[in-house]
């Protein structure tokens, strides 16, 4: 077998992404057991791990939340094991009550928690800065500002929290997880921990918080860490002070954020004193304190809130540095929201500075150019079977008067409510009561996080709400992943609400990974397939149907039956996703066809929001896109013409 | 020193393996130099979220001055685009005055044209904005090359010749065929470095 990526001769030089290189990390630390949900971007990390799983030993699996993944691989911690958990931004949401509670007895084996940030939001709800929530857990944060440092701290992260007998956390993001860089390999740790259990390890019963005497002993006993840790952090090699002689004005930049300053003090030409941390908490208050003892004016440029910022703040204030402190709080030189990159860090910095930057005379030319360029609008893929679910949601929903209300989830069908770019939306009240969904895009009211699609609409059912049916949806990955508790909760209530379950059979959104309904697990070995629809009824749901999302009359009837039941509706819309199933099988040029003489041109078809149905203007004819078409039938049994139709032969 | 590529295209051209081979070669003629100097190699990509047919670009960056993925705005030396709406929407942003631009003329129309909502801009017209914001724009049959190679996949390959031919790239073509031998699967390797070929002798 050849080697994986991560394989390679210690001393090798390689093109690493940031994710494959945090794995490489854990395999020259010794790692023992990786437990994941995937969540871009940091779904690579242990998608190089089970690559690259033969060449080193650990056990490795995608479970089915994130809560899980985190408690597996905190289990494998308590008995002495070297463990890695790997998340997005939200990913670490869901894994909250157990991460905010490990700290306090804390770890025997190392534990290492990756979480890659989405500063920009390019794969996310929201652009929340989870170095905040490691500051809450009182545990260590490292934030690379390289793939080369991604490795090497991942490596080192599992010696600092074996040392301090914490989990310690590496904030990435996705300009660090979904970037590649050259990174140089370090040798393989060939040495396992031994797997044991001592219930007094150190601390009366250590690994269970209400043990005598009780949670606050171990509270303190997780304070009584944090010298070390600080001490940790102002001897940290990834924290670096260079001190410029006689400069006055200094900057700190952490993370990412770094390689932006360095290439904005690069652009600027500027000698300032420098600070660049890689451990930021705790703050490492020495080599802060040498920096601020030096200058009049600091500039913190940092990825998401200001969080170097107002620690340093605090510390600045406490003891009575008279710096002026520029970032994102106070007189702002970043903009609070959104991605930085070199150009803003450079502005930024010029700002503070009062630096005179050329101005780019082509803004007048750009300006013009862009009025050009048409919008590309995110489509689900041709032949997708969501596109055969909501096309027959919303002819069931039509049905019935009124304004319904769809929630919707997280996945590739959560595009059903990203609408198109192109067309316009007026803001008003008749707007919303007149708004027919016009595309498969548009069908999603509310859009928030795994699983919130059937608590939300819950809620909206039992409060009262009357103008017209509560749908919600879910896929079949998050069905297992967040959805279970609200079902029970739905059968329990008497909620009146249908709940379209989208089974594609893969976690397709994140690269097709595996799930309990796949039926092969995480190294590919069969497995008894979950099954959404015993799990469906046994859990209490009276009505409760299975049918093929690429039959649209079936699946319309199914879902109008649903909406007409009184209470909780189940329908399990089914449709292996479809790169699946191409990748399976050669596809050639697609048979489908449009009879140019049936066309109507009533472009019905279009509302199907199949990318590879096409409309042409200036004849006012459909037209099938044969490259993308896979002849999935949906088209045809849209088009009320009988105009498209598959050639024989 | 640095060199700032951007490969632009849509989701499923192979925009990402044609910037890795790029950071690739980089690697190998870093390490080839035997010059003690250090050259940082990164790329940025942008996927994920990206389904089949969305807009992806990936920004490619060498020297000893390289620390982050991203290029500056206005700071590309190169566009090399799959698809010449891309090439269009990054390099308004991001081409650089002097810059380059080699498109391919294959055009991929996003669902907003299909549907008839917008509309796709003629490639004169394309080439002519690219021209007026200061770059030298080369338009390529890079998709009917690549058919020509033997398969419409290897366009990626195709742009990667022409890009190469531009002189640019501070490296050489031996380097650039082992780049794409460790990068292409083996069973496609012949198909590619007939591509790149004909990327190179293309004078369009």
């Amino acid at each position: 077998m050849a080697n994986s990526k991560i394989n390679q001769r210690a001393g090798s030089r390689a093109l690493l992404m940031g994710n494959e290189a945090i794995a490489r990390g854990a395999v020259e630390a010794g790692l023992q057991l990786m437990a994941a949900y995937p969540g871009t971007p940091s779904s690579e990390v242990c998608e190089a791990l089970i690559e690259a799983h033969g060449e080193s030993d650990y056990y490795i699996e995608w479970s089915t939340n994130e809560k899980i993944a985190f408690e597996v691989a905190a289990g494998a911690a308590l008995v002495g094991a070297r463990s890695m958990t790997a998340m997005k931004n939200a990913g670490l949401n869901v894994a909250m009550d157990t991460f905010m509670t490990l700290p306090y007895g804390g770890v025997k084996g190392g534990m290492v928690i990756v979480v890659a940030d989405d500063p920009g939001a390019h794969y996310s709800s929201t652009e929340q800065d989870t170095r905040l929530l490691a500051m809450y857990a009182e545990i260590p944060c490292f934030e690379p500002m390289d793939p080369q440092e991604a490795k090497d701290m991942t490596r080192d992260a599992f010696e600092m929290s074996e040392a301090l007998e914490l989990p310690v956390f590496i904030r990435s993001v996705s300009r660090i997880s979904h970037a590649s860089g050259d990174v140089t390999f370090g040798p393989r740790a060939e040495k396992r921990n031994r797997i044991g259990f001592n219930k007094h390890y150190k601390l009366p019963y250590r690994w269970n918080v209400y043990g005598a005497p009780g949670a606050v002993s171990k509270h303190e006993w997780l304070h009584s860490v944090a010298p070390k840790a600080r001490e940790a952090a102002n001897a940290s090699t990834y924290n670096k002070l260079e001190l410029a002689r006689g400069a006055k004005v200094g900057i700190i930049s952490s993370g990412i954020a770094s390689s932006y300053a360095k290439e904005a003090m690069r652009r600027l030409g500027l000698s300032v004193s420098f600070l660049k941390l890689g451990m930021i908490h705790p703050l490492p208050d020495q080599l802060v304190g040498k920096l601020l003892s030096e200058i009049a004016t600091l500039i913190v440029i940092e990825e998401g809130d200001p969080v170097v910022e107002s620690m340093v703040r605090g510390f600045a204030q406490e003891n009575a540095f008279q710096v002026k402190i520029y970032g994102k709080s106070y007189d702002a030189v970043f903009p609070p929201t959104g991605e930085i990159n070199a150009d803003k860090a450079t502005e930024a910095i010029a700002k503070a500075m009062e630096i005179k930057l050329e101005p780019d005379n082509r803004e007048a030319a750009r300006a013009r150019i862009r009025a050009i360029v048409a919008p590309r609008s995110s489509t689900l893929c041709a032949g997708c079977s969501h596109l055969g679910t909501y096309w027959a949601l919303k002819k069931a929903l039509k049905k019935n008067s009124g304004v319904h209300i769809v929630n919707g989830d997280i996945g590739c069908y959560e595009q059903g409510g990203y609408g198109l770019f192109a067309s316009k939306i007026n803001v008003s009240d008749e707007e919303s009561k007149r708004h027919s969904i016009r595309s498969a895009y548009e069908i999603l009211d509310t859009l928030y996080v795994m699983g919130s699609g059937i608590g939300i609409a819950q809620g909206q059912a039992q409060v009262g709400y009357s103008d017209g049916k509560v749908v919600a949806v879910a896929g079949d990955s998050t069905f297992i992943h967040a959805t279970l508790p609200a079902v029970v909760n739905a059968v329990y209530s008497q909620a009146d609400i249908t709940f379209l379950v989208l089974d594609n059979r893969w976690t397709a959104m994140t690269g097709h990974q595996v799930n309990p309904n796949t039926g092969v697990d995480t190294l590919g070995k069969k497995r008894e397939r979950f099954n959404i629809a015993v799990v469906a009824k046994s859990l209490g749901v009276k009505s409760v149907r299975v049918v093929d999302a690429y039959n649209l009359e079936e699946a319309q009837e199914a879902i109008a039956e649903a909406l007409e039941f009184e209470g909780p509706s189940i329908v399990v819309l089914e449709g292996e996703c479809m790169l699946q199933v191409l990748r399976r099988t050669k596809k050639g040029r697609a048979a489908t066809r449009v009879d140019e003489q049936a066309c109507t041109g009533c472009e019905l078809c279009l509302q199907l929001g199949c990318p590879a149905v096409m409309f042409d203007k200036v004849k006012k004819k459909a037209k099938i896109d044969e490259i993308n078409c896979v002849d999935c039938n949906l088209c045809v049994q849209v088009c009320p013409h009988e105009a498209i139709a598959k050639r024989r032969g | 020193m640095s060199v700032n590529i951007i490969v632009a295209g849509v989701g499923g051209q192979g925009s990402i393996l044609a910037s890795h081979i790029l950071a690739e070669a980089a690697i190998l003629a870093e390490s080839e130099s035997r010059d003690g100097r250090r050259v940082n190699v990164r790329v940025g990509e942008t996927f994920g979220a990206a389904m089949r047919g969305g807009a992806v670009a990936s920004h490619v960056r060498f020297g000893d001055d390289v620390y982050g993925p991203l290029v500056g705005r206005g700071q590309a030396d190169m566009i090399i685009a799959l698809e010449p709406l891309e090439g269009l929407r990054i390099g308004v942003e991001y081409i650089k005055q002097g810059g380059m631009a080699v498109l391919n003329d294959e055009k991929f129309a996003p669902v907003d044209v299909k549907i008839g909502a917008a509309q796709y801009p003629d490639i004169q017209e394309i080439k002519r904005a690219l021209e007026e914001l200061g770059g030298t724009v080369r338009v390529v049959a890079g998709t009917r090359l690549a058919v020509q190679a033997g398969t419409a996949k290897a366009m990626n390959i195709v742009m990667l010749g022409t890009a190469f031919k531009s002189g640019i790239l501070p490296f050489g073509e031996q380097i650039m065929l082992e780049a794409i031998k460790r990068r292409v699967p083996r069973r496609f390797l012949d198909v590619n470095i007939e591509a790149f070929r004909l990327g190179m002798q293309t004078d369009a």
